[in-house]
């Protein structure tokens, strides 16, 4: 990047600050309608049963309540995204512990409590399938006894209880085996966290006269909100408007429904606005955590450390529903991969039903689970091959113009630049300073995602600039990212710009906040729209001015020609208001596919990665000889961004998404027993505090991708990719304790170290 | 139990309400006075998205009940600008990079400046230490605490209370 620019490229404190810290910025959590009533949902106990028989006319006869409604009261549609398996309320059958068997509106938050408690059910337990192996021994019940039925992507492998395997094939991987000098076999686990995000998930619903619903929710994708909202209430897409006020963090939590149905079904039944908003134990128990994962690896290397074959398999606790599995488990395969060059490859991720909460997407969904394993196997290996970690590793990542797993051809990879720099900040040459303190690293690769944005942008009739776009602010700052696209492009400041978001009635299309792709997608749309904004801007002042549109220029909110002669934007926007329906402008972008070989894969949801990051995490820390616990000194990311669009609100997100990869790492953990949720509040399920989080440094290495803007790649995800592998290969650098069992606990340490003689 | 009346002085203003002795401190903010810049999250003290000042006191606005805050002073995220003169906290959040999603930080700003009046000398362990009732899972805390610390260098000598 020239450094020419004035706005992309520099720290500029975000748009929507001043409202968040004074107070004035409304989040879902905090909207409220005139006369509304409050919604609460009657959840199962039960992991499985059959559920015999709901009363619900105590409850409705409770003073305050103005509806309860069960499965009785919705259509009988099952919806989803890849497998439509879900259904509102359980119809027959329940399938986890957590779900949802009525719901009620009342007046108060209260009544509609007391009215849950009155709602009579009778179940018939039936022996829950409770983890991954279960679900696939021989003869294992069905969680769906319809499976097979049940309208899927054609693409999927379904069987039984596997609701897809998603598969890599890559050369021969046996005959890898046969040359290879020596062949590792390892078993990683891990299990579910929470996106943990501060709002609670919350939507306000109204109905109007013409049967229009509007929604007011949190989601990070009201344009898939408003379609699966359309399936379930069986109305055209058109009735349904899905509106984004502020949202208090997603990290892939917010992405599928999760209380905007409730909230559009009580509020039709009732005729009021009804709001309802989740409790930390439905998060902990019914949302869309991370799912557990079992990862095998057998990977063949040569003597002299390159790696030659690598099967690896990845099995996902997708709970009862498919929801985000069978994409994830795609996503996991090129995980499995790791940046690293392999001739032959079998890697296989298949997402399974259990009965539990339907695991979702949670920030780079599979990518700590597979990175764990990959990268710790990988010190595993360098270790058995006395050879140094690093330089294992510098050894077989990928670099620039070589193939991906699924070939497609990987360039800007900053892969050994940021190798290199986190293993210098952190001091790799000293890697074992002290007794019990040791240094790890790690290293990895992400996409960004790809999809559709669309923006409109006008300009005011004071000069400044409207953007409207689909996309939501879920607090990432990638709005202020792409408006500061547009301000360099259309040569404005920062400040000039005014943000419109998230109407599915009147802002454009957008494939929504996931997968690192709003600032990226959206800034190229924004680029779209300048250039034609620009052009619309240089022919209207043309006429005015009476030149040739080849003698102006635009800066600075004015269009000059040469013989000074000049027109403000402000002037030349009131003039096509006058004249010609204003300035404005339409700008679009959708990522172009990425070639990758198509004989390679199958069942794959998601084959290649676009833009892919690259990043390399190192970290110091010291494990309590008696105890076990783990004392982080120093944390390094360094991170390729390809072009830092706002330095600050990046090292924003690479400290935020490290302090959550280090709860996963060390402390993090939904606890299980038969089924039920053991830890349902915010004391036992424990992430991390300002006391816990170390200061993280961050390193930006900058390796332009071709396609984003200025060169950007996707940066939300990524650093909660690397934390539990780093912290896996620093405590086995300490200790020499390799735990392969996430959570890393003091009491996994203490209890794995080798008897001390007595 | 029959709702009582309940003057309450916040930000500096008397709001009388009338309410049932159960509701906290946080539903009369939000609900009964439209303050909603407290935030609303676990109900149950652990969070702090809630935070507010009693009596210069950072506390759970959901443990609180209403009735208890006859005849003390609260302070909320809304009475801490004066007109468009942004508190110095709020702007260091700001100029520091410490917002993302922001539904963490009105109780985080207010944790923040209980702690940066009663401290004579802050440093980065009280500050942590002081902030560590309050989750926030965007940030890491580190800019946060950058934003606190910078907020205490550039306050006036003498300006905290210190200890009574």
């Amino acid at each position: 990047m020239s450094g020419a620019t004035r706005v992309v490229g520099r720290s500029l404190p975000r748009m929507d600050a001043p409202g968040k810290v004074t107070g004035t910025a409304i989040y879902a959590a905090d909207f409220a309608l005139p006369g509304m009533l409050h919604g609460k949902v009657l959840r199962s106990r039960e992991p499985h049963a059959r559920l015999l028989r709901i009363d619900v006319s105590r409850a409705a006869g409770l003073p305050g309540v103005r509806a309860v409604i069960t499965a009785a009261d919705v259509a009988d549609v099952r919806y989803g995204g890849s497998v439509k398996d879900e259904e509102v309320f359980a119809r027959e059958r329940i399938r986890f512990a957590g779900q949802p068997l009525a719901a009620v509106a009342a007046t108060s938050p209260e009544a509609a409590a007391a009215a849950l408690a009155a709602i009579e059910i009778v179940v018939e337990p039936l022996p829950a399938i409770l983890d991954v192996a279960a679900a696939l021994a021989p003869g294992a019940p069905l969680v769906h006894e319809g499976w097979a039925d049940y309208v899927a992507l054609p693409i999927l492998h379904r069987e039984r209880n596997v609701c897809n395997r998603a598969r890599i094939v890559v050369g021969d991987v046996e005959r890898g085996f046969v040359e290879s000098d020596r062949v590792f076999e390892h078993r990683f686990t891990t299990r579910s966290v929470h996106q943990g995000y501060t709002e609670p998930r919350a939507a306000v619903a109204h109905w109007d006269s013409a049967g229009h619903v509007s929604v007011w929710s949190n989601t990070q994708l009201p344009f898939e909100i408003q379609g699966t909202l359309s399936e379930i209430l069986q109305v055209p897409s058109s009735g349904v408007r899905v509106i984004v006020p502020g949202v208090g963090g997603g990290f892939g939590g917010k992405l599928r429904v999760g209380v905007e149905h409730f909230a559009a079904l009580l509020a039709r039944k009732t005729g009021r606005a009804v709001k309802v908003m989740t409790t930390s134990e439905e998060e902990l128990t019914a949302a869309y955590a991370r799912q557990p994962a079992i990862v095998e690896l057998r990977t063949g290397v040569t003597r002299d450390g390159r790696i030659l074959a690598r099967e690896g398999r990845l099995w996902f606790d997708t709970g009862a529903f498919a929801g985000s599995g069978p994409g994830v488990a795609s996503v996991a395969t090129l995980m499995l991969a790791g940046p690293y060059r392999i001739p032959n490859l079998l890697l296989e991720g298949y997402a399974v039903y259990t009965n539990k909460t339907n695991f979702g997407s949670f920030r780079a969904p599979s990518g700590p689970q597979a990175n764990f394993a990959v990268e710790s196997q990988t010190d595993i290996i360098a270790d058995a091959l006395g050879l140094d970690p690093l330089e294992f590793r510098l050894r077989n990542i990928v670099r620039e113009g070589e193939e991906g797993p699924t070939g497609q051809v990987l360039t800007a990879v900053g892969l050994e630049e940021c190798l290199r720099k986190a293993a210098a900040a952190i001091g790799w040459a000293e890697r074992r300073p002290a007794p019990g303190r040791g240094k790890g690293i790690a290293c990895g690769w992400w996409t960004t995602t790809g999809g559709s944005s669309g923006v409109y942008v006008k300009i005011n009739p004071d000069g400044t600039v409207a953007l409207n776009t689909g996309a939501a602010e879920i607090g990432t700052a990638a709005l202020t990212g792409a408006a500061q696209v547009l301000a360099e492009d259309l040569g404005v400041e920062l400040a000039d710009i005014h943000v419109v978001s998230a109407d599915t009635l009147s802002t454009p299309f957008d494939f929504g906040a996931q997968g690192s792709r709003t600032a990226f997608a959206v800034g190229n749309a924004c680029r779209a729209a300048a250039a034609d904004l620009t052009r619309q801007v240089l022919t209207l002042a043309a006429r005015h001015l009476g030149v040739e549109e080849s003698a102006l220029q635009m800066q600075g909110g004015v269009v000059t020609a040469g013989e000074g002669r000049r027109a403000t934007l402000a002037e030349l926007a009131r003039l096509s208001q006058a004249s010609g329906g204003g300035l404005i402008a339409h700008g679009t972008f959708v990522a172009p596919p990425t070639p990758y070989d198509t004989k390679r894969v199958e069942g794959h949801v998601y084959p290649a990665f676009h833009s892919p990051s690259f990043h390399a995490h190192a970290v110091d820390l010291s494990v309590d000889a008696v105890t076990g616990e783990v004392s982080v000194h120093r944390y390094v990311v360094a991170q390729d961004v390809g072009f830092a669009m706002n330095p600050t609100y990046i090292e924003g997100q690479i400290e935020g998404g490290v302090a959550q990869g280090l709860g996963q790492a060390l402390s993090e953990e939904i606890l299980y027993e038969d089924g039920r949720v053991l830890n349902a509040n915010l004391t036992d399920y424990k992430m991390p505090t300002a006391v816990d989080v170390p200061r993280v440094e961050s390193i930006l290495v900058q390796h332009p991708s071709l396609v984003g803007p200025f060169g950007a790649k996707g940066v939300g995800e990524p650093p909660n990719i690397e934390p539990p592998a780093a912290v896996a290969n620093a405590v086995a650098s300490a200790t020499g304790v390799r735990i392969t069992d996430l959570p890393i606990t003091a009491e996994k340490i203490a209890l794995a170290r080798p008897e001390r003689p007595a | 139990m029959a709702p009582v009346p309940v003057r309450l002085t916040i930000n500096g203003q008397a709001h009388d309400v009338v309410v049932e002795p159960r509701r906290t401190l946080l539903e009369v903010l939000r609900t009964d006075l439209g303050l909603t810049g407290t935030k609303e999250n676990c109900l149950e003290a652990e969070c702090g998205v809630c935070t507010v000042l009693l009596d210069d006191l950072a506390v759970n606005a959901c443990i609180v009940l209403a009735v208890q805050c006859r005849g003390r002073a609260v302070v909320t995220i809304e009475g801490l600008a004066a007109g468009d003169d942004l508190h110095p906290l709020q702007r260091a959040f700001i100029d520091h990079g410490a917002v993302q999603c922001g539904y963490c930080i009105p109780g985080m700003i207010l944790a923040a400046k209980a702690y940066l009046d009663e401290s004579v000398e802050p440093d980065e362990a009280g500050v942590r230490q002081a902030l560590a009732g309050n989750l926030c899972r965007c940030t890491g805390y580190q800019k946060i605490v950058e934003a606190v610390l910078s907020a205490a260098r550039a306050r006036p000598a003498g300006a905290a209370a210190g200890p009574p």
